[in-house]
């Protein structure tokens, strides 16, 4: 008999979504509905934090591994997602009726980045992805109005689609030389050992480095990203620039700590160019963005290329500790922020008609007429720049650190000069901001919105003021996981 | 031996009818060499020693693209001029390429149902190892597939009511 108690999580997060779906048949109410999925992830949390206080590390079924990892990812995820559902109440209160499905959506989405966090097997990997990636085709085409979205929409159908057929032939092709689909049994299984298992390996690999790179939006792979992201809903855009890139990037982790990835040079060099290649084209093509949120996609691509420096860093064996620990640490950090800037943009097109509020020019004398929110957007780009006093500071320090301790010189010198053309440009967005522009019609910020972003305004000063519970909690995960 | 030049012929007519799926211009056209070549790869699950898979693909994917057909038919309620139309549509070079494909797959099943021949692989895997698989080990993916298709659903009807608002312009 399996013991299914460890993945309370899971079960806590399926009955939210069918209690939620039986809320809407009976009664369609936004504020009950976010109600019921802000409720329902806080119980996840707490279903979280018991199991990994009271649980020992487990298998659950060769498909799901609970432990610290895992939990601690789905903790991550489920937060976000609580977050967005919370600053998306007033973005679809002004958006007429039948929005309810909007938050089962979002935590069918959820519940599929949390399958991501636990597997250690490609059924599961598969399937978490899938779910993740068919609730945000409906997520990004939400908007009854508007050509836009439903553009978007169809372009992350086709090139998601394409991705995970590379994703599957991959994993068919690893499968045909190893014989298993659990990500632990790959070590063990000695591929690569002869030529042409080899050349299987190496194929099967660079397919699903190519897939997962899709999801991740790194370089060669990121033209989807801009285009989607503009024409997304701000909340949408910012669940898939936090979660839906944040769960994959922990599955990647967990099949390269498993299956021993790193051992492999010709992979390790692939990826050493992806991430160059991310930080230096994603923050160049970020300079001269007029969209905010454009901006902020090549902005996510280049920090996934800071992020990946971390994840490269691993391979080395004296810095490994340091290098998850600084990966896991900067992943927070980016959540954190990039869930605050979609913030300020959400609340910015709170009642805007067609199309997101997302010009640079509507944000001109921002802070002439609405000082917290051009405060809260000013801090969160601080934060992407890695300025001191906020989490995104630790974070580029645990990157540079790792780095020096993995010896990655090149990709060293690409991310201070990353992180100078960044500045730039995020200066400029806080430089319009200051600007004496429109007049606007004064417009009050909805309450819950307000506190959403004090929270998570407050919880970036802390991280980035007195990281150390976090850094203790996150360096005690990255002692079990090596 | 044989085994084996029955699943290149197979993987040849399945990768062919793709092809000509994807550069077809008529959409109907397309699906039908879409079907040929989920049959096709029917054939080639059979050959490997997957006779369930291989229904499956029959029965889920050629079946459920045929439903697809029937309903565009009922949707589109053609009349007159659409039966007209149809006739001109349906000259031998349409059809006749699709038929010999399938006839090929047809000769291919006969002579694999009454020649006993093992399976390529050696092993036949049966509808009750997949099952018992299904419900074993892999119990997790039937619950994880199960959210994903009520996500599917829940997209489905709400990118359909979009359509509904947009063609009687009105809200429903």
């Amino acid at each position: 008999m399996i013991n299914f108690l460890p993945l309370l999580p899971l079960m806590v997060l399926t009955g939210v979504i069918l209690t939620l779906m039986m809320a809407i048949a009976f009664m369609r109410n936004l504020a009950l509905s976010c109600g019921v999925s802000v409720i329902g992830l806080a119980l996840t949390l707490g279903s979280i934090i018991w199991v990994n206080l009271n649980l020992e590390p487990a298998y659950v079924t060769p498909l799901l591994k609970v432990d610290d990892f895992g939990l601690l990812f789905s903790g991550i995820m489920v937060i976000s997602a609580l977050f967005i559902s919370l600053l998306a109440y007033s973005y679809h209160k002004q958006r007429g009726e039948q929005q309810d499905e909007f938050f089962l959506l979002l935590l069918l989405a959820t519940l599929g980045a949390v399958t991501l966090c636990l597997s250690v097997h490609f059924a599961s990997f598969v399937l978490g992805l899938e779910l993740l990636g068919i609730s945000i085709y409906a997520l990004i085409s939400y908007p009854n109005q508007g050509q836009f979205s439903l553009e978007s929409g169809l372009k992350y159908l086709i090139l998601s689609g394409v991705s995970s057929a590379f994703i599957l032939f991959g994993a068919g092709l690893l499968y045909a030389v190893s014989g298993t689909l659990s990500f632990a049994d790959f070590a063990a299984s000695g591929i690569g050992s002869t030529d042409s298992s080899k050349l299987f390996m190496l194929i099967g690999s660079a397919m699903m480095l190519a897939g997962i790179g899709f999801k991740l939006s790194l370089v060669p792979f990121h033209m989807w990203t801009p285009d989607v992201y503009e024409g997304a809903p701000a909340p949408v855009a910012g669940f898939l620039a936090t979660i839906s890139k944040g769960a994959v990037f922990a599955a990647l982790m967990r099949f390269f700590l498993a299956a021993d990835g790193y051992q492999y040079e010709s992979i390790m060099t692939g990826l050493y160019w992806i991430a160059g290649l991310s930080m230096i084209l994603g923050n160049i093509l970020a300079l001269l963005q007029s969209s905010i949120k454009r901006l902020l996609a090549y902005s996510s691509i280049a920090q996934f290329g800071y992020l990946m420096v971390a994840f490269i860093a691993v391979s080395e064996l004296a810095g490994k500790h340091l290098a998850i620990e600084g990966a896991v640490f900067f992943l927070i950090a980016y959540f954190i922020t990039t869930i605050g800037a979609f913030g300020v943009v959400t609340i910015m097109s709170d009642k805007a008609e067609d199309h997101d509020l997302d010009n640079l020019d509507a944000y001109e004398g921002l802070f002439w007429q609405r000082p917290l929110l051009a405060a809260f957007m000013s801090i969160m780009l601080l934060s992407l720049a890695g300025i001191p006093l906020t989490a995104g500071f630790i974070g580029k320090f645990y990157i540079v650190a790792s780095g020096v301790e993995s010896q990655l010189w090149y990709l060293l010198a690409v991310v201070v000069i990353g992180s100078g053309i960044g500045l730039f440009y995020y200066l400029r967005v806080i430089y319009a901001m200051t600007k004496k522009g429109l007049a606007s019609s004064e417009v009050s910020i909805p309450v819950t919105s307000s506190w959403t972003m004090a929270a998570v305004t407050l919880l970036l000063l802390i991280l980035g003021v007195y990281p150390a519970p976090v850094i203790e909690w996150v360096s005690n995960m990255a002692l079990q996981l090596i | 031996m044989i085994q084996l030049g029955l699943f290149y012929i197979a993987a040849t007519i399945t990768i062919a009818s793709s092809l000509l799926a994807i550069t077809r211009h008529n959409a109907s056209h397309a699906l039908i060499y879409l079907i040929v070549s989920l049959l096709g790869s029917a054939i080639v699950f059979y050959v490997l020693g997957a006779p369930f898979a291989a229904v499956l693909e029959v029965l889920i994917y050629a079946g459920a693209i045929m439903v697809l057909f029937v309903f565009v038919i009922m949707m589109l309620n053609l009349g007159a001029a659409g039966v007209k139309n149809e006739q001109q549509w349906l000259k031998p070079r349409t059809w006749v390429i699709p038929s010999l494909l399938c006839l090929a797959l047809l000769a291919e099943i006969i002579y694999l149902l009454s020649s006993s021949n093992q399976a390529l692989s050696g092993v036949v895997i049966g509808p009750k190892a997949v099952g018992i698989e299904l419900f074993g080990p892999y119990v997790l993916a039937v619950e994880i597939a199960s959210m994903l298709l009520l996500a599917g659903l829940v997209g489905a009807y709400h990118l359909g009511r979009r359509y509904l608002i947009d063609m009687r312009g009105e809200s429903i």
